[in-house]
């Protein structure tokens, strides 16, 4: 986890920040300085939905060292209000409780820890509502 | 004199819980004896991914989301905790970041015991006052710690509580603010301990009781009130018996105090303590209501307030994620996951 990276993703991570176009008005995320659509510049800021549904999910037992802590742990993928599709980990959440179509909404948690002396990692994850 | 107060609040509280029970089994204690002792039946406890950032996150969005003003005109942010993620590099930041109200404000994170989140709010009702700023973020939040077989294991929680401070839509106008502050050796933690200790015994009269009692009637006396002006009273709630102790030492009845008595099933919050109490007497008091606030820190010291609600009030509430939704979470665990979450097994 190098600083500059944790540092040009801030914004993704702790804000859902994606973008959206002005010309063809597609939603996308991540952040990207071009329409992944139609290739245009002319792209906005734009917030993602705060809460969605799941649309599938899947329990993650091996992982690197960093997520061990929170293992055995629920990633899923999400649909949210506004129609944009992310994948996030379910927090709160116990594991024979989670359900296709259960609704969710965004929290902000620790992604990741670099041991106990490197810098820790925020960013958005779910927590059923 | 421009009018100075709370404009907004919200409270964060972690999902989980453990039970005094399942502590005292570990250690082979009497949870009946210790229950009767604290007055407290569980804690809350933060989950793995969980830490003072995440959730004076979620506390300052509550805040926000409830209300209908514009976050950018936030000029300073306080974060007050004696459990932030680094030592060095602030939570502050993360938190202006994570609700996109960087970059033109002042911002730091404050320590002092359990009584560093009034401490912020007393810093923005000053800048707010002195027009040096429109709109201020003071936060109190904590992931406390408690040694293993420690009576603080028992009450050590989690949870965070953020107040907006503003002169504009104020929903609890500040009438005064009183402070007492002396060099008491009643708790503390060294630079690098893992766990905090404490005096003992000696906890409790010359520290809690003597700073609590003479900020709340300091300021009582500065602003010539009594305890039957107010229909609330919240206090530090290191267990549920010091506050309600306190409160009958003042002339307040169990009536004022219960409404702010949140710790009984989620212990002691720490820099969040107090300020959770206010922030549920909030969600449910009337306008008209006068509030007395006061934290303790040890250390030591005292911040009391004296508020009183408006009727804005009704512009923010209700709100789904109160403070009672918080308090209604809980799903139990075993010491286990508790050792594992806490970082007490690696």
């Amino acid at each position: 986890m190098e600083p500059p990276k944790i540092w040009r993703e801030k914004r993704g991570k702790y804000l859902a920040m994606g973008v959206e176009c002005s010309d063809c008005m597609t939603k996308q995320f991540p952040f990207t300085e071009n329409c992944t659509k139609c290739g245009s510049k002319n792209v906005k800021k734009y917030k993602l939905a705060t809460t969605g549904k799941v649309l599938y999910f899947s329990t993650v037992t091996q992982t690197t060292d960093e997520m061990m802590v929170c293992t055995p742990y629920l990633i899923a993928i999400i649909e949210l209000a506004d129609g944009i599709k992310v994948t996030g980990q379910i927090v709160d959440c116990n594991l024979s409780e989670a359900k296709e179509g259960m609704n969710v909404r965004m929290v902000f948690r620790v992604l990741a820890r670099n041991g106990s002396e490197g810098l820790i990692r925020y960013g958005y994850k779910f927590a059923p509502i | 004199m421009n009018k100075v107060g709370i404009v907004s609040f919200g409270s964060y509280i972690p999902h989980y819980r453990i039970k005094v029970e399942e502590i005292a089994k570990v250690w082979d204690e009497d949870p009946v004896e210790l229950k009767a002792q604290l007055q407290i039946s569980s804690k809350s406890v933060p989950g793995p991914d969980e830490d003072v950032a995440t959730m004076a996150v979620e506390s300052a969005r509550n805040a926000i989301s409830r209300w209908k003003g514009k976050e950018k005109d936030i000029g300073a942010i306080y974060v007050g905790s004696e459990s932030h993620p680094y030592a060095v590099k602030p939570t502050a930041t993360i938190v202006a970041a994570a609700l996109d109200v960087e970059k033109s404000l002042t911002a730091a994170d404050l320590e002092f015991a359990c009584k560093a989140g009034t401490a912020g709010m007393q810093m923005c009702f000053g800048l707010v006052k002195s027009q040096m700023i429109s709109l201020g973020l003071a936060i109190g939040a904590d992931s406390s710690q408690g040694r293993p077989r420690d009576p603080l294991e028992y009450t050590a929680g989690a949870g965070s509580a953020a107040f907006l401070i503003g002169s504009e839509n104020i929903i609890a106008e500040l009438e005064g603010t009183h402070s007492v502050t002396t060099d008491m050796p009643d708790f503390w933690r060294r630079e690098g301990a893992v766990y905090p200790s404490h005096g003992v015994r000696f906890t409790g009269q010359p520290a809690y009781f003597k700073h609590t009692i003479d900020a709340s009637k300091g300021l009582m006396e500065e602003l010539g009130t009594k305890p039957s002006d107010y229909q609330h009273v919240i206090f530090h709630q290191p267990n549920a018996k010091f506050p309600q102790a306190v409160a009958r030492m003042l002339g307040f009845s169990k009536e004022q105090v219960e409404l702010g008595l949140i710790c009984k099933h989620m212990g002691n919050a720490y820099s969040a303590s107090s300020i959770l109490g206010f922030a549920n007497v909030l969600n449910h008091t009337n306008p008209g209501d006068r509030i007395l606030l006061t934290s303790y820190g040890s250390g030591a010291g005292s911040d009391s307030f004296s508020v009183t609600v408006t009727e804005a009030i009704d512009n923010i509430r209700p709100y789904k994620y109160d403070t009672q939704y918080y308090l209604n979470q809980s799903e139990y665990i075993e010491y286990g996951k508790y050792a594992r979450f806490k970082g007490i097994l690696r």
